[in-house]
């Protein structure tokens, strides 16, 4: 009789279960069908929080908050799911954000008549997506920190750019854009923005098109040899994340009323979609929303309870980040952990 | 004899060089439909890169190939995929963090390349087929795991699962058999048996010379990148010159 190999196998698959049972199914759940519908009850709740009675200035931080979702998912399709760690992600926020200023003023460029915000909007981001094909082209070809180093060239080159272009762009001292305060419309625009985008990664995630850019993260060349035009879907997954960050940038100019070189084309816009996706978990839907909430509080925590070194104390958790929990919140409880946290986690859980 | 049919994958006069180095020099190759045949040659004698060149991924500096009667010498690996041509590396290549489910599955689909396909999950009949292959290669008991969870010789059997997952008219392996235990090997050996059967050609690089023997029905000798012979298995165990390079008798 053999007796070996079965319960070899139960015993295998028994060490390997998480001792967060709890989380096993849930993780499951979220990836599929039941994920999408408490998004969107979550996004229906939001929707009806204006209506509590709330004062213009927590609408205020909703639309940050959304802001900084929205951009992090943004940076994960590209960065977390395609692998292609993008450090100067921020250009396309800048290009968005001045291609509003210009159109919606016109000034600079005498454009006459001026633009209405709600047509600027979207050129803002076809701008962006545009300018992702155009640098895309070349830069999606370089590997690793290869690729991370162009972009990041890309972003201080276009910020030079902007301050040189002064009949365009008004040069370093910027310009002004009208000033329209409506926090309850801001609110719902971004509400309805970061509903998009987080729908459609989770759409783009279990499609065969995000697969394949996972594939391409894993293992570009064995994903080409195996029939995936590598180069179509990286260009593909850049537009698409340049389109939305295209967005959030012209919307984000014509909130804050200013823009200038130094605020829109900043290096710091970049670490924080970066910090956000890794803290929460790259690659995963709902990670990169979860680490943007936490990171905006925690920075208005450390802001107000540590002003003048704030930015330290932020710095030092990235390290933190990177050291123990890799894999961001969701990958360091889920059930296929690799880090030393999430092995230490299991064995606290299977201690008791 | 094969002369008189067309070759289904063929190099004419191929030519790569790496600096100075000719990795492969002027080298005619053939594969007839429904063929097993073997490459041989010492440790650097320049069958990877011929693969390399054969599937696309390397340039070639001089010569043509051509793939069921079309000149691919200019085509991206994933065209020549498409085509029906799959390949598996020398150092495994499968995806890590996927599970062997996702990996098998992700091999498939660009048989269906629209738009409305790409935006949509994998559909069931993929899912069957996968089953269905990972049970032929005795790994179905795996498809949950990670990929990196696996053995390295569960990992050989995965990589020749996404090969098979598109229903290529070649396969080409490389080094199927390195670090594999004596049962799997015999496993792979069957499985390559019953594919070849099934019209499936295949083209081998191997070391291990039994398995070239009990398969191929046709070998090719590299050494230093040129051709050193070509004929059955039993004329290449024979032939001097081959024993004198590889054997190194």
């Amino acid at each position: 009789m053999e007796t070996g190999p079965p319960p070899n196998k139960s015993e295998e698959s028994e060490k390997k279960k998480s001792p967060f049972r709890i989380l096993a199914p849930v993780h499951s759940l979220l990836a599929g069908w039941t994920g999408l519908a408490l998004w969107l009850l979550l996004l229906l709740l939001l929707a009806l929080y204006p209506y509590t009675g709330v004062s213009s200035a927590a609408l205020l931080v909703g639309s940050q908050i959304f802001v900084l979702v929205t951009l992090a998912s943004n940076w994960n399709l590209i960065g977390g799911m395609t692998g292609y760690v993008d450090f100067g992600h921020a250009v396309f926020f800048g290009i968005g954000a001045y291609i509003m200023g210009i159109l919606v003023t016109g000034s600079p460029l005498l454009i006459s008549p001026e633009w209405g915000f709600w047509q600027a909007l979207p050129a803002s981001g076809v701008a962006a997506a545009l300018f992702a094909l155009l640098v895309g082209l070349p830069t999606l070809r370089l590997k690793g920190p290869y690729f991370s180093i162009a972009m990041l060239g890309t972003l201080v080159a276009m910020r030079e750019i902007a301050r040189v272009l002064r009949p365009i762009t008004g040069g370093g001292v910027g310009f002004n854009l009208p000033p329209v305060l409506n926090r309850v419309g801001d609110y719902y625009l971004m509400l309805a923005v970061m509903g998009l985008v987080v729908s459609l990664i989770w759409w783009i995630q279990r499609s065969e098109f995000g697969q394949s850019l996972i594939a391409i993260r894993e293992d570009e060349i064995g994903a080409e040899m195996r029939g995936i035009n590598t180069t179509l879907h990286k260009i593909a997954a850049f537009m698409i994340a340049a389109f939305f960050t295209g967005i959030v940038g012209g919307f984000w100019a014509w909130q804050n009323t200013f823009i200038d070189p130094d605020i829109v084309f900043v290096e710091a816009r970049t670490v924080e979609m970066v910090m956000m996706s890794m803290l929460g978990g790259l690659g995963t839907v709902w990670g990169p929303p979860l680490g943007a909430v936490v990171i905006y509080f925690l920075q208005d925590f450390l802001w107000g309870s540590l002003f003048g070194v704030h930015l330290l104390a932020l710095g030092l958790l990235l390290v933190l980040i990177v050291l123990f929990m890799p894999e961001g919140i969701l990958g360091t409880l889920g059930d296929r952990s690799s880090t030393s946290l999430g092995r230490l986690l299991s064995r606290v859980g299977r201690s008791k | 004899m094969t002369s008189d049919r067309q070759p289904l994958l063929q190099g004419h006069t191929v030519s790569k060089y790496f600096g100075g180095l000719a990795a492969v020099n002027n080298v005619d190759f053939a594969v007839y439909p429904g063929e097993i045949v073997g490459l041989i040659g010492p440790n650097g004698s320049g069958k990877t890169t011929l693969f390399d060149c054969l599937s696309r991924l390397q340039t070639i500096d001089s010569g043509e190939v051509s793939f069921k009667g079309r000149d691919v010498t200019r085509a991206r690996p994933y065209q020549v995929a498409r085509m029906g041509l799959a390949r598996t590396f020398q150092s495994v290549r499968v995806y890590r963090k996927m599970t062997v489910l996702r990996n098998m599955l992700i091999s498939h689909q660009w048989r269906d390349t629209s738009l409305l396909r790409m935006l949509r999950p994998s559909p069931a009949s993929t899912a069957r087929r996968a089953h269905q292959l990972l049970d032929f290669l005795q790994i179905g008991h795996l498809a949950g795991e990670e990929a990196g969870h696996l053995s390295g010789g569960q990992r050989r059997l995965l990589e020749i699962g996404m090969a098979l997952m598109p229903d290529p008219d070649i396969l080409l392996l490389d080094e199927a058999t390195s670090g594999v235990n004596p049962t799997l090997i015999e496993t792979i050996k069957d499985r390559i048996r019953t594919l070849n059967a099934q019209g499936k050609t295949f083209l081998l690089i191997e070391h291990n010379i039994n398995f070239i023997a009990d398969l191929c029905s046709r070998v090719y000798v590299l050494n230093h990148g040129e051709k050193l012979a070509e004929g059955t298995p039993q004329e290449i165990l024979q032939n001097e010159a081959v024993i004198d390079a590889y054997f190194g008798a």
